[in-house]
């Protein structure tokens, strides 16, 4: 299973809100739904792995930081972010990331259930 | 370059929608739905993805990305575009179709094929087709424009047409121009993007309505239950060239979220002569107030006037009738502890202290100027500082009861803290620390600020904190 942080971007939200609209229609299933996600879990984490390469640079000053679940969450304010030679800057954001060296790490159950 | 919203990013946007489509069409195929539903979910998702702006240089830079197709009529000609605005006719096939929600309802969304710059001008007699052969006739000349930078999401739509189907017969569909304001935008159970249209279109509303319609000057509020009562009896509205309303320059559209905008219209405009009227109650009442206040002040320097001359009790009885039925008038017109709602009890115990209070030192000053004896002058200073004093405390406790703002505590600051449009989804590889510098080595990312989004396969940042 991949990681289902990716929900909540653009692509990921939009492909939610088109999925409540076909349960209030009634046109899907809530299961079908949660099934498309996880395709789409899978997906974007396939895609972002092989299909993009680039680099980016970016510096600021940190607000706050919090680790909890082995997740990371930072506010930066005042970030410049630099690739190659483009510049852009903002007030304010919020980074979350998980661990890239465990990509099971939201199974971690499931782990020891197989292992038994 | 910055992978943003140009062709890489859109692209992978593009085959991540097509890779979920192709994954899951088995699934569906398992559940028994039919191939529609996924072309269902294809053409909203991608809708709702080409509408948001992180798409939005895709829809600039892509050539082929009309959702419609433009149907000039054989006497349309190159000329109109002298008007002013460059209306092309994109030669290329339309990409999406419009889903269609249980034959009930239609979302019928435009977008505009890149290469045309905003403001665009429809002239009359354009009819404009879908991909699904849906015809929608432009009666009148539109000009769509385009919201300016830092609209809400929800009125992303300016530069969208919506337009109504059109009859079996060639009659003139309707074209709503919706003179609500930009900024007041839809609420957000409504979708950015479409706009459904009526499942049972009401006649034809007469044209006394329609002329009005273009002429409404922007509405300052909407209410989201009036939008969303709007949008289920929804008329159709027709508007034609021969309309009385003298408007010789085309209309523009501002915000097209709702076809039903005559009706929304109307109920704005009653809504605001109430708000207007509210006020000036409001503006009545304060007036009465201060008028009562000043007629008490009189009555007690012309009670103590005539105090010398009667007794204490004539004098108490005189005052304390008149005070109780100011204060009766009073007690009827202002609710002193504030406009919110059930505290009526609190009006009534609020009300005879203080009136106690007041009944209390008007009427010591005056047993003191009784006593006394003084003279008019010096019972009128009585009189007044009494009445002042009395009048400040009857401020102050209207100041502090009703409103206890001091009272209030508002702890904004952390939900407001990680609250933000600017998020970026990654996974880290290594997270460092020394001392307060950071070092973030973060892979696989999303990100999204602006609106627009952005992503990466490394990222490397240093912050201090």
């Amino acid at each position: 299973m991949a990681y289902q942080l990716y929900r909540n971007t653009t692509l990921g939200n939009s492909l939610q809100e088109s999925l409540d609209e076909l349960i209030q229609t009634q046109q899907i299933t809530p299961q079908l739904a949660l099934q498309v996600l996880l395709q789409f879990d899978k997906a974007i984490n396939t895609a972002l792995a092989n299909r993009v390469r680039n680099r980016v640079n970016f510096r600021g000053s940190l607000n706050t930081y919090r680790f909890c679940d082995n997740v990371w969450t930072f506010v930066l304010n005042d970030v410049e972010f630099r690739e190659v030679t483009d510049l852009v800057k903002v007030d304010k954001v919020k980074i979350v990331a998980c661990d890239g060296k465990s990509e099971s790490t939201q199974n971690k159950n499931d782990k020891w259930w197989v292992i038994k | 370059m910055l992978t943003n919203n140009t062709g890489p990013v859109a692209k992978l946007y593009l085959s991540i929608i097509y890779d979920v489509i192709e994954s899951i069409r088995e699934l569906f195929l398992d559940e028994g739905l039919e191939d529609r539903v996924l072309d269902d979910l294809k053409h909203l998702w991608e809708s709702k993805m080409m509408q948001s702006k992180a798409m939005e240089d895709l829809r600039k830079n892509t050539i082929n990305s009309s959702n419609f197709v433009l149907q000039l009529p054989a006497n349309y000609t190159q000329t109109d575009q002298e008007l002013g605005a460059s209306v092309v006719i994109p030669a290329s096939h339309s990409i999406h179709s419009f889903p269609m929600k249980n034959n009930s309802e239609t979302l019928a969304t435009f977008s505009l094929p890149a290469g045309l710059t905003y403001p665009v001008q429809i002239p009359a007699g354009v009819t404009l087709q879908t991909a699904s052969g849906q015809l929608y006739k432009v009666n009148v000349p539109v000009v769509v424009t385009q919201a300016p930078a830092g609209q809400p999401p929800e009125s992303k739509t300016t530069h969208k047409v919506t337009e109504r189907r059109e009859a079996a017969a060639p009659q003139s569909a309707a074209i709503p121009p919706n003179a609500t304001h930009p900024q007041e935008a839809e609420p957000p159970s409504v979708p950015a993007t479409a706009v459904t249209q009526p499942p049972h279109p009401k006649p034809t509303l007469p044209p006394g309505q329609e002329s009005s319609l273009p002429q409404q000057p922007p509405v300052p509020a909407v209410e989201p239950s009036q939008r969303q009562g709007a949008h289920s009896p929804e008329p159709e509205v027709t508007l034609e060239e021969n309309e009385p309303s003298p408007q010789p320059e085309p209309v523009s559209l501002r915000m097209t979220a709702s076809p039903c905008s005559q009706m929304l219209d109307f109920q704005i405009c009653t809504e605001e002569v109430l708000t207007h009227t509210a006020q000036l109650k409001n503006r009545d009442i304060d007036d009465i107030l201060k008028e009562v206040i000043e007629e008490e002040r009189e009555k007690a320097e012309r009670a103590r006037n005539r105090m010398p001359a009667k007794t204490d009790n004539q004098s108490e009885a005189v005052l304390g009738l008149d005070l109780d039925y100011n204060y009766s008038e009073l007690s009827d017109i202002v609710q002193l502890d504030g406009p919110a709602g059930n505290s009526d009890i609190e009006e009534e115990e609020e009300v005879p202290l203080e009136e106690n209070d007041f009944l209390g030192i008007i009427n010591a000053e005056a047993v003191k100027a009784l006593q006394e004896g003084d003279g008019s002058s010096d019972g009128n200073s009585i009189s007044s500082t009494s009445d002042s004093e009395g009048a400040d405390e009857l401020a102050n406790v209207e100041e502090e009861d009703p409103l206890n703002s001091g009272d209030d505590v508002i702890e904004q600051d952390i939900p407001d803290l990680f609250d933000t449009d600017n998020v970026i989804v990654c996974q880290y590889d290594k997270i460092h620390r020394s001392k307060n510098r950071w070092k973030f080595h973060l892979k696989d990312g999303v990100m999204c600020y602006g609106g627009r989004d952005y992503v990466f396969s490394k990222a490397v940042g240093e912050a201090e904190w």
